[in-house]
This record gives structure tokens, C-alpha cells and sequence, in this order.
């Protein structure tokens, strides 16, 4: 019988354990554990309206609580209190589709990524159309960005974080060693060859290839196509398209100036430490990486030059609109106009958008501040890579170019992502066409 | 009157207590349960795959949801379900008696610390699992597993991209996790063999191997069927397994198995009414095999009867 | 000669068994070997054999007692989710497993079926009819929404069933000619029988209950409701750089329950291990 004593102890223990901190749990431990994690903004503030965001991002969150303080600072008579949930990426998208489809439970504003945004423009859309805070600002915006957050009939529904201009990264401790002029690079077959000097002259790739949509969409985009034509029939595995992933996969198989990316895609690990320690001599990636690089590769500080694509015979796009959140407010919001308003302040706003660049990094979608003294101001990002970044991207403002997205997109980059580029770029066990054309016959089964 | 009323306590108290009552108020709780929790959204999941589910907008479209089912992709789900099914309940029924035969023997010093150390690891979560084996079975040559198989001579592996290595991970993950509980339950239902059998068959002459398949083996049937049947229905409901090595998305869907086919599709996705369809089909995949494996091993008979 | 032989296949069977011991604690202890090392190193070169004992410290550690309050939060929830689910989940289900194994009714095998039904339906196809229906409960972000769907286990149910079907008839016959009540012969006479099971059980729905990752996903709304899995699972972003609590949040999950498994192993073990009738 003893021994059943023990094991009773022992859930009894637990149990107990668990009573008494459930008291607690409502009191003071609470109120303690919360204080420094959960942030409520503006907590003591009398007749605060509550208002609710939930985000994949720590960074995210943190960037709304200083704008909330920046609000209640500016608008003491209309002050809100404010929350930030951060939850695990998949996780915060279902649980908002769910909260969304039910009707109840969804918070006041949400961040929704780009591959996902589609998802949420169907049936009824039960997010707030923000056409009221965006018309006011459209033209100081790049539209290209903006566009991709909304519907067919242009309602917007999303609030950008950043441009993401995909853009080249070179390594100039690499090039020079090969002995490549970057600024002679200017078209891709320039690239190419700037990528067999490489190979010939370092024991490092010119680059690598992601196993997910980073591998295709931006030299899709550049090239002036995409993935369904205006009347949205899918084109996916047309001539123009297969003829670009044959350039892709043929810097890996034919010209041998590439592998693939160690852990898969750039926000891996194992990417990190490649890069970092000059696995390879360019990087084909958005402005918005620029965050990640100084974060997570910082040996490459000083050595990095950012340059426009190169360019595609018979189009003049220099850079592509990559990724992105776009900040929505739900039809759940308990006070839909204050939150819009809010929106507006964190993220429209020409102070919105300069915090956007200093506190995360970010190049704004707004290129009216681009020249702004507060842009230009030095800081460690103009440390780390030059101090030229926003004249570049001035100069292509006109040449940029974005994603179109309509409900069946993301069908497409899950395709990619999962079968496409794996069998073309890592397994080489399919022609780019043959590969394309079984993820259209696939996605096509889908298609009502 | 406290007569009368004590005597209809009595037959309260009667009623309660007869052998006709008393079982239906000891599962009440579960088919209160079962009704609430399994049952209904049951009815509501079979509804959903004959409609299709947007915000505000639900149609029923027929059968159109399972005509889109049957596609290559649920296919390649079904296959890589289906060997992982067999593989971890080859490895999962089988070995665990093994082992723990051995650790009930009297050949066995310190069998209380094996006996932990294959526990163990079912103490830890699925997430931390998976992170453990996502770091040992890296890409990179740094990795433990990689650089075993070096030092062995061989090649470093991807083991996250290609579809042989990618089952074995999920099926090594597997393992790892339930092989002590199985083992447990063996150990539990060892105990209850009586010794005078093993004595009888000593006398007989019987070998060690004898011994285990003419009297332990007989004796864990009731206990070989519970894990069969346990290991069978988990691994046709498998979907962490895969998903802390890739989420939702692997590469050339070499870790998709069918309930992670419908979580992409249904709640991913957004197309619930299309998971609905897949649940609906993973379900009846999942009642045949096991009403047929119940059937088998006769689980419905009671006990030694 | 004999003795010689019996001698070489303990050692065999004892040095087979110091290997498996081995490689099922091998994950365990590189994660807690790893854990001392920095963590954005760990994940980008893997767990690896050369340890570089100098690089190693407990900057981890000191992260994650002095920066990381709401780990401690996602651990008391963690705690007090999985004592409750014990404790429930054991009364319930042995009530149900015990009256399938020894009484004979109308309706048996029909419960039994749907037992066995429970088992079979990926929960995942639930969860969205389930989600509504605790909403409309107002069940969401509470603990006894997280625990709901646990407390009538089903796998408990079968091995609590299959565990009764092995007890005497003849001692409940017995107790009735005493006077007993049938909720007495349970409560007083069986349960104790049953005891063995209920050790494993609640080892069991302990670790069901301390794992359980996707429902508590879907139906917590807020940080300070986590679970330690949910917690945990939400630092594996690419978006954060939180391997820091990552790694060492994992050991400290799994070490206590370690610890305690070590403590009262005795009890775990033979509990798990005696057998219900003999013994």
C-alpha cells in the first residue's frame, strides 16, 4: 500500500500545487509575471478603449506599443490601451480564420503575411475595408505595395510594413576576390558570368537558391509575368514561366554558379551561419532582409553592397515587392474607427513610416520620407551596409514592381514550395516544365 | 411519514443500486462526454464536407468536396501514412515485448534504471522532441547524426529531404517516444502470468524461446491487442510527428501524411468543408482497419470467456 | 558449464540493454549538454559531437530565470492543467472502463464501440465544430476549456476495461452477500484492486495532459494562458530570435519530470508494474 501512497502524494501534490496558484493567478502573481512580457499600454488610463492586435512578430508588437504611446502622448483626450499578442506564425493565421469564420474571439487588428492575405479576402470579408485612411496618402505611397492588399473591387484592407524591394546583395570581400566589377553587372546574363568568375576564382557559390517562393516569383514578376493571366485563368506553366525556372534551376544545373539553400530558405539557421561565414558571393533578397542580416549575420558588417536586379532583356523592372505584413482591422474591432485611426497613426503616417525604418529597419512604403532628414539621419543600418540606400531606391522607385494575388495564390506558392522547386532545384528530378505543368493540373483540380 | 419517506429512499436507494442501474450511471459521465464532444461536432464535420465554408457564405455543393479528394496528393498522403502505420506498429507492438521479456527475467541487474531510461523520453513534449531531432538530424556535417555516419565512412545525409530518410525520422521519432510506455504495459501484464506456469514448463523440458511463445505470449494477448490497436489508430491519426520536422509544408510532400493533409487543406487553408471531406475519408480509412484488426483478435468477446 | 552459459548471456543481455538505455537518453542528454552552448550556434550547426567546453555557459539559463517571466507563467499553467486532468480524468474514466469489464448490460458493446470510435476520430476533424461550440460555452482561454476534452479519455477507458476484465467476480459476489452496495464494491473493493492501473494511467494522462499541443493552440487567446508546448512551439519562429529560451525552456520542461520520475521511480515503476490480483 505504500507505494500508492507515494504515487497519490504525488498527484495530490500537483493538484494542489495547481489550486493554490490558480488563486493566485488572478491576484498578484498575474499582475507581476505580465509585467515585463505582455505589455498593456496605457493600462491607468481612465475611459481608455481597449484595442487588441495579434502578430507573429515580437518586433511587430513592440513597434505598436511605442506607437501607442506615441498616441496617448498626442491624443490625451481619446486615449486607447493597448495589447499586443504574439503568437507562433501558422498558429496565428488559423486561429484568426477560425475566430474570423465563427464570428467571435478574433481581436480588434491583426498582421496578416502576404502568402496568407488572400485567405482572408473571401466569402464576406469580415475585415474593414481602409479606404478612408489610405486615400488621403495614396500617391506618397509606392502603389505596387499597397495593391496587394486589396480585394478585385481595390478596397484596401491592409496596412504595409515595408516596400520589400527585392534587391542584390554582394558580397564585396568575395567579388573582389574573383575580381568582379559589381557595377558591371547589369544584366542577368552579366550576372552569370560574374557568377562562373566566382566559382573559377573562390571556392564559394554565387549564390543560392531557396526551396521556397523566393526562388521563382521575383524573376517571374521581374520578367513581366506571373502566375494568372488579368481574367484570372492559371498560367502558371506557360512558355514565359517555364523559360524562367529554366534560368533558375540552370544557375544551379548548367552554369554551376549555385546550390541549394542550406536549411531550405533564407530565414533558416543553418542559412545564417552560411552566410555569415561567406558561404556565398551574393544574395538575391528583399530591403526588408537588411533587418535579418544585421541581426543575425553580423560579420558581414561593412561588406555588403545593395544593388538593383539585374536586368531582364525587354523589361526595365530593376526590383520586386517581396513579402510583407499587411496590419488589418477585423469587423470585430470594438471601436472600428478609433482602430482605423490608430492604424493610420502607427503606419500611415509620415512619422508612422519613419519609425518604421528606425525602429525596425524597415524602407518605408511611403517614398515621400525616403528624403526626409529623420531617414537620412546616420544610424547602423547606413553602418553596416552604405549610406546610399535610399538613393537607389529613388532612383527605381518608377521600376518596382508587385505580386498580384488573387484567392487561389496561395495554392500556387504551397505548390512551389512544396513540389516544385524541390523537384526541379534540390531532387533534379523533373524539367522545370514538367514540373510546372503537374502543379497546375493540380491546382487546376482545385479551381471551382 | 419519515417511514414513508425513508422507504422511498429505500427504493430510490434500490433502484440506484441494482445491477441494472448502476453501469449506465457509472458511463453516463462518458456518453454525456462522448455525445458533446465526439458526436456532435462529428454530425457538424460530416455536414461540412457536403458544403463549402467561406465567411458568411456556406453552400452545400454535393459531393464535389470528395470528388476533389481523391487526388494524387491524397494519394502520396495515404502511402506515406499507410508505411508509417505499419512500420511503427511492426516496431512499436513487437520489440516492446522483447524487451520487456528480458527485463522481467532474473538476467537483468539495474532493470529498474532501463526500465527508466526507456520511460524517459515519453516525459518529453512533442515539441521538444522535435527539436532535439531537427538538431541531430541536420544538414549540416556538424550534426550528430552526420557525423557518425562519417566517422563510419559514409556520406552526410539530408536527412530532412528525401523521402526514404524522412520516414525513417518520423518513425525513429516515434519510437523513441512510445517504446518505454509499451514497455510498461507489457511489464504490468507480465506479472500476472503465474509462475507455476514457467515451473510446469521448466518441467516439460520447454526452452527459453518455447517459454515465450507458449506461455508468455498467450498470456499478453488482451494487452498485445490494446497496443496493436493503440498503435495502429495513432499512426493513421499521425500528424505532429511530421509536423515539428516541417509544419504544414514539406518538401515534395514527403512528410504529408493524410490528418496533415487535412490541416493544411481545412485549417490552413480555409477550405474546411474540403478538410471535412478528408477527415470524413481518413475516418472511415481508419474504422475499417481497426474493426478489422478488433475482429482478429477478438476484443469484443469479454475477457477469457 | 551451465553456469558459465547463463553467465555470458546476462552479461550479453545486460550489455544490450546498457546500449539501448544509452541511445533512448541520448537526445536528452545532448539537449542538456547543448543547452550550455550559445544558442543561435546550436541551431545553425546542430547538435554536434565536438563540445567545445570552453564556449560553454549559462547564459541560457540566466536568460531564462531573469528575462523570461512569462516561461514561469506557461509552467504553472502547464502544472495546474495537467494535476486537474489527473485527477479527473482518472475518476471518470475508471468508472466507465470498470462498468464496461464487469457488468453485463444492454448496451455493452455499443459503448465499448464508440469508445473505440473516440479513439479512431482524428481529433483534428473535430476542431473546428468543437471550437464553435466552446465558444458558444464560453470555454475559450480557460483552463477547463484546455482540459475538457481530456477528462473522458478514451485510452484510459480501454485500458481501464481491459484491466478490470482480469478481476475476481467472486469477491463482488462475495461483498454483495455482505451487503455491500455496487458503488461500495467499486469504491471500496475494486478501486483498490485497480490501483496498479491508476498509477499508470495517471502517468499517462499526466504526460497526454503536459504535451497536449493543437487544442490548447486553438482555443488559448493569450500569452498568459500558454502552455508550456504552445510556449514553447511559439519561440520556434524565424521572427522572434527566442532560441535562447528555446533550448533551455525545453530542458527545464522536461527535467522536473525527470526528476520527479527519478524520486519516485520505486513507485512509478512497480506501480505500473504489479499486478492487479496477485502480489
Amino acid at each position: 500500500m505504500k507505494k500508492w501512497f507515494g504515487v497519490l502524494t504525488l498527484a495530490l501534490t500537483l493538484f494542489l500545487v495547481g489550486c493554490g496558484d490558480g488563486n493566485g493567478d488572478n491576484g498578484d502573481d498575474a499582475a507581476e509575471g505580465d509585467a515585463e512580457e505582455i505589455v498593456t499600454v496605457g493600462e491607468d488610463l481612465e475611459d481608455a478603449t481597449e484595442i487588441n492586435l495579434w502578430t507573429f512578430a515580437g518586433s511587430h508588437a513592440e513597434f505598436f506599443e511605442d506607437a501607442a504611446v506615441r498616441w496617448n502622448e498626442e491624443y490625451p483626450d481619446n486615449p486607447i490601451q493597448f495589447t499586443a499578442e504574439t503568437y507562433p506564425f501558422d498558429q496565428m493565421h488559423n486561429n484568426l480564420t477560425l475566430a474570423l469564420q465563427s464570428g467571435e474571439g478574433a481581436p480588434d487588428m491583426a498582421d496578416i503575411e502576404i502568402a496568407r492575405f488572400p485567405n482572408f479576402l473571401q466569402g464576406d470579408i469580415q475585415l474593414e475595408p481602409l479606404n478612408d485612411i489610405f486615400e488621403p496618402e495614396i500617391d506618397n505611397f509606392i502603389e505596387e505595395r499597397v495593391d496587394m492588399y486589396s480585394d478585385e473591387n481595390g478596397d484596401y484592407y491592409g496596412a504595409p510594413t515595408h516596400l520589400g524591394a527585392t534587391m542584390v546583395y554582394y558580397n564585396t570581400e568575395i567579388m573582389d576576390e574573383a575580381g568582379v566589377d559589381i557595377e558591371s553587372i547589369e544584366t542577368w546574363d552579366d550576372y552569370i558570368e560574374a557568377g562562373q568568375q566566382v566559382t573559377e576564382n573562390t571556392d564559394v557559390p554565387m549564390t543560392t537558391i531557396p526551396e521556397n517562393w523566393y526562388g521563382i516569383w521575383p524573376f517571374i514578376r521581374q520578367a513581366g509575368s506571373s502566375f494568372f493571366d488579368d481574367d484570372l485563368n492559371l498560367i502558371m506553366d506557360n512558355d514565359e514561366n517555364v523559360e524562367i525556372l529554366e534560368f533558375v534551376s540552370s544557375m544551379v544545373s548548367e552554369h554551376d554558379i549555385a546550390e541549394v539553400t542550406p536549411g531550405g530558405h533564407y530565414h533558416a539557421e543553418e542559412f545564417f551561419g552560411f552566410m555569415n561565414d561567406g558561404g556565398q558571393a551574393s544574395l538575391i533578397a528583399p530591403t526588408f532582409y537588411m533587418n535579418e542580416l544585421m541581426n543575425n549575420m553580423e560579420d558581414l558588417s561593412g561588406k555588403l553592397e545593395i544593388r538593383p536586379l539585374p536586368e531582364w532583356p525587354g523589361s526595365d523592372t530593376r526590383s520586386v515587392a517581396m513579402g510583407g505584413t499587411g496590419t488589418t482591422v477585423t469587423n470585430q474591432a470594438e471601436d472600428v474607427d478609433l482602430t482605423k485611426e490608430f492604424l493610420a497613426f502607427a503606419k500611415l503616417s509620415e512619422e508612422g513610416n519613419i519609425e518604421l525604418w528606425n525602429q525596425l529597419g524597415f524602407d518605408p512604403p511611403r517614398w515621400d520620407v525616403w528624403e526626409s532628414e529623420e531617414i537620412r539621419a546616420d544610424n547602423e543600418i547606413y553602418d553596416f551596409f552604405h549610406d546610399d540606400i535610399f538613393d537607389i531606391l529613388l532612383d527605381i522607385r518608377d521600376d518596382v514592381v508587385g505580386v498580384h494575388m488573387n484567392q487561389y495564390t496561395p495554392d500556387v506558392l504551397d505548390e512551389i514550395d512544396s513540389n516544385v522547386m524541390f523537384n526541379v532545384i534540390r531532387q533534379e528530378s523533373q524539367t522545370p516544365r514538367e514540373a510546372l505543368e503537374q502543379a497546375a493540373e493540380s491546382i487546376r483540380a482545385g479551381m471551382q | 411519514m419519515a417511514n414513508q419517506s425513508n422507504a422511498q429512499n429505500n427504493r430510490v436507494m434500490k433502484f440506484l443500486n441494482s445491477k441494472k442501474v448502476v453501469p449506465y450511471i457509472l458511463v453516463s459521465p462518458f456518453i454525456v462526454t462522448f455525445i458533446v464532444l465526439t458526436l456532435y461536432p462529428a454530425i457538424q464535420a460530416f455536414i461540412m464536407s457536403f458544403q463549402r465554408i467561406l465567411p458568411g457564405q456556406t453552400e452545400f455543393i454535393g459531393l464535389s468536396n470528395y470528388r476533389r479528394v481523391l487526388s494524387p496528393t491524397f494519394y502520396t498522403a495515404f502511402q506515406n501514412t499507410t508505411i508509417y502505420v505499419i512500420l511503427t506498429t511492426l516496431i512499436l507492438v513487437t520489440v516492446p515485448i522483447l524487451l520487456a521479456a528480458l527485463l522481467n527475467s532474473k538476467a537483468t541487474k539495474y532493470s529498474t534504471f532501463y526500465r527508466a531510461s526507456l520511460f524517459i523520453p515519453s516525459l518529453a513534449s512533442i515539441i521538444v522532441a522535435g527539436t532535439v531531432f531537427r538538431l541531430i538530424f541536420g544538414e549540416t556535417d556538424t550534426a550528430l547524426a552526420n557525423q557518425v555516419i562519417t566517422w563510419f565512412g559514409g556520406e552526410p545525409i539530408q536527412w530532412q529531404y528525401q523521402s526514404w530518410s524522412a520516414m525513417f525520422l518520423m518513425v525513429i521519432l516515434s519510437s523513441w517516444r512510445w517504446m518505454g510506455v509499451n514497455v510498461m504495459y507489457y511489464l504490468a501484464a507480465l506479472q500476472n502470468v503465474p509462475p507455476e506456469l514457467y515451473e510446469s514448463a521448466d518441467i516439460d523440458g520447454a526452452s527459453t524461446v518455447q517459454k515465450f511463445f507458449y506461455v508468455t505470449i498467450p498470456h499478453l494477448k488482451p494487452i498485445i491487442t490494446f497496443v496493436t490497436t493503440i498503435t495502429i489508430i495513432n499512426g493513421f491519426r499521425m500528424f505532429e510527428e511530421s509536423y515539428v520536422f516541417w509544419e504544414a509544408n514539406s518538401p515534395g510532400n514527403i512528410g504529408l501524411s493524410m490528418v496533415g493533409y487535412m490541416y493544411d487543406q481545412g485549417v490552413q487553408r480555409n477550405d474546411m468543408g474540403f478538410g471535412a471531406a478528408i477527415g470524413v475519408i481518413v475516418l472511415i480509412i481508419i474504422f475499417i482497419v481497426s474493426i478489422i484488426q478488433l475482429k482478429f483478435t477478438g476484443a469484443f468477446k469479454r475477457g477469457d470467456e | 558449464m551451465e553456469k558459465q552459459r547463463s553467465f555470458f548471456k546476462k552479461l550479453f543481455i545486460n550489455i544490450l540493454f546498457v546500449i539501448i538505455s544509452f541511445l533512448a537518453l541520448l537526445p536528452i542528454i545532448s539537449l542538456l549538454v547543448s543547452s550550455f552552448r550559445p544558442s543561435s550556434e546550436l541551431m545553425r550547426q546542430g547538435i554536434s559531437l565536438d563540445i567545445n567546453w570552453a564556449g560553454m555557459n549559462l547564459d541560457n539559463y540566466e536568460f531564462i530565470f531573469t528575462q523570461a517571466p512569462e516561461y514561469w507563467q506557461w509552467y504553472m499553467n502547464s502544472l495546474i492543467i495537467t494535476g486537474l486532468t489527473i485527477v479527473l480524468s482518472l475518476f471518470f474514466s475508471s468508472m466507465v472502463g470498470y462498468a464496461l469489464a464487469v457488468y453485463d448490460f444492454k448496451g455493452r458493446n455499443v459503448i465499448f464501440l464508440m469508445v473505440i470510435m473516440i479513439l479512431m476520430i482524428p481529433f483534428e476533424i473535430l476542431m473546428l465544430p468543437l471550437y464553435q461550440l466552446f465558444i458558444d460555452l464560453n470555454l475559450i482561454d480557460t483552463y477547463f476549456g484546455i482540459m475538457l476534452p481530456l477528462i473522458v479519455a478514451p485510452i484510459a477507458v480501454f485500458f481501464f476495461r481491459q484491466y478490470a476484465l482480469g478481476l475476481p467476480t467472486e469477491l463482488m459476489d462475495a461483498a454483495r452477500i455482505d451487503g455491500s452496495t455496487e458503488y461500495g464494491i467499486f469504491f471500496k473493493i475494486m478501486m483498490p484492486l485497480m490501483l496498479p492501473s491508476f498509477a499508470a494511467m495517471a502517468i499517462l494522462q499526466g504526460l497526454s495532459s503536459w504535451n497536449n499541443f493543437l487544442w490548447p493552440l486553438l482555443i488559448i487567446r493569450s500569452n498568459d494562458m500558454f502552455t508550456l508546448p504552445v510556449g514553447l512551439a511559439s519561440l520556434l519562429t524565424p521572427y522572434g530570435n527566442n532560441y535562447d529560451i528555446l533550448i533551455s525552456g525545453s530542458v527545464i520542461t522536461i527535467l522536473p519530470i525527470i526528476l520527479l520520475f527519478i524520486a519516485f521511480q520505486k513507485y512509478f515503476v512497480s506501480g505500473l508494474t504489479v499486478g492487479g490480483v496477485k502480489g
